[in-house]
């Protein structure tokens, strides 16, 4: 039996893309922000130390490497982040007390992280709406990368503010 | 500087403690107190991030603040641009930046993060969109060949 070829009729086909329409920027800035990427910034590099580091040898990586932030992490898995902040309101009060515990006991466990993928818009939403100084970067594996700061993003951004 | 939304300044004088700074820090949730001396003027700042050397030194936290402060710290004037403020911040690697009024006396402080708030508040349509936690590109399940 001999099939017979369906005519294609130009009424059928209907295009999913049709309403889309092409983002319209108002400038190069509103343009980094959403097109950019966050791997096109210059990622600090990292720091990173396992959960049981004790918290006086955690203040020592700190500032024999001249950071604010380490990551607690194992095998590039992230676990948590230890910053400056955590040293004013966990530790500075019962240093001596506590300085042989482990970093984990006074980490921000699970912190919000951004993929190298995602763009400067989000890294300044988290940093600006939600209050977060420090994002470790993870790559698609879920391995840290890096480590986004305001100063990179701001440093990033400043070639496209007007002067 | 009209348009940054400048941050309460905590201002401490020059013979008060550091721990009288690490209190002031904790409940107004700043990283950095500006350190006073005479008629007001700033004579130094002490910062979240001195409490490192600090604690490892082993010294006292009742030490008058004067005695850990940094004396490099960037000023800006009410009336200067926002490109000034980035650009003393990038230049002496700073994450504070002291407003300060014509008699030099401190009004305000900003910042790294003052600065990434008034883009995100200039690009509303960009930046307060995004969703608050970070996503997942799932190139291990994408569609096609």
């Amino acid at each position: 039996m001999r099939r017979r070829r369906r005519s294609v009729d130009d009424s059928d086909f209907q295009d999913p893309l049709k309403n889309y329409e092409t983002p319209a920027y108002n400038d190069d800035l509103d343009r980094s922000l959403m097109e950019g990427e966050i791997r096109d910034i210059k990622i600090t590099p990292f720091t990173a130390v396992l959960p049981e580091t004790t918290i006086q040898e955690a203040i020592t990586e700190m500032r024999d490497s001249s950071i604010a932030c380490l990551l607690i992490a194992r095998d590039g898995k992230l676990l948590g982040i230890f910053s400056v902040r955590d040293v004013l309101n966990r530790v500075v009060d019962n240093y001596d007390r506590i300085m042989n515990d482990p970093v984990s006991d006074v980490m921000t466990p699970n912190p919000t992280a951004v993929y190298r993928t995602d763009s400067p818009a989000k890294a300044l939403n988290l940093m600006a709406d939600s209050g977060f100084r420090h994002l470790p970067i993870l790559n698609v594996d879920e391995k840290v990368v890096g480590i986004l700061g305001p100063r990179r993003v701001t440093s990033y951004l400043r070639k496209f503010l007007p002067d | 500087m009209s348009e940054l939304e400048l941050r309460y300044v905590i201002t401490v004088h020059r013979d008060e403690s550091v721990r009288h700074c690490i209190q002031q820090m904790r409940s107004y949730g700043l990283g950095c107190v500006v350190v006073v001396g005479e008629k007001n003027i700033t004579v130094g700042k002490f910062t979240e991030r001195l409490l490192i050397p600090l604690l490892l030194s082993g010294e006292s936290l009742d030490v008058p603040v004067a005695k850990h402060m940094s004396t490099d710290w960037g000023t800006v004037s009410t009336e200067d641009p926002i490109a000034n403020v980035i650009e003393q911040m990038e230049s002496k690697k700073l994450r504070f930046v002291i407003v300060v009024n014509s008699k030099g006396q401190p009004v305000g402080l900003t910042g790294q993060k003052g600065v990434a708030e008034y883009i995100a508040e200039h690009f509303p349509r960009r930046v307060k969109v995004q969703e608050s936690q970070a996503t997942k590109i799932f190139l291990d399940h994408r569609e096609g060949a």
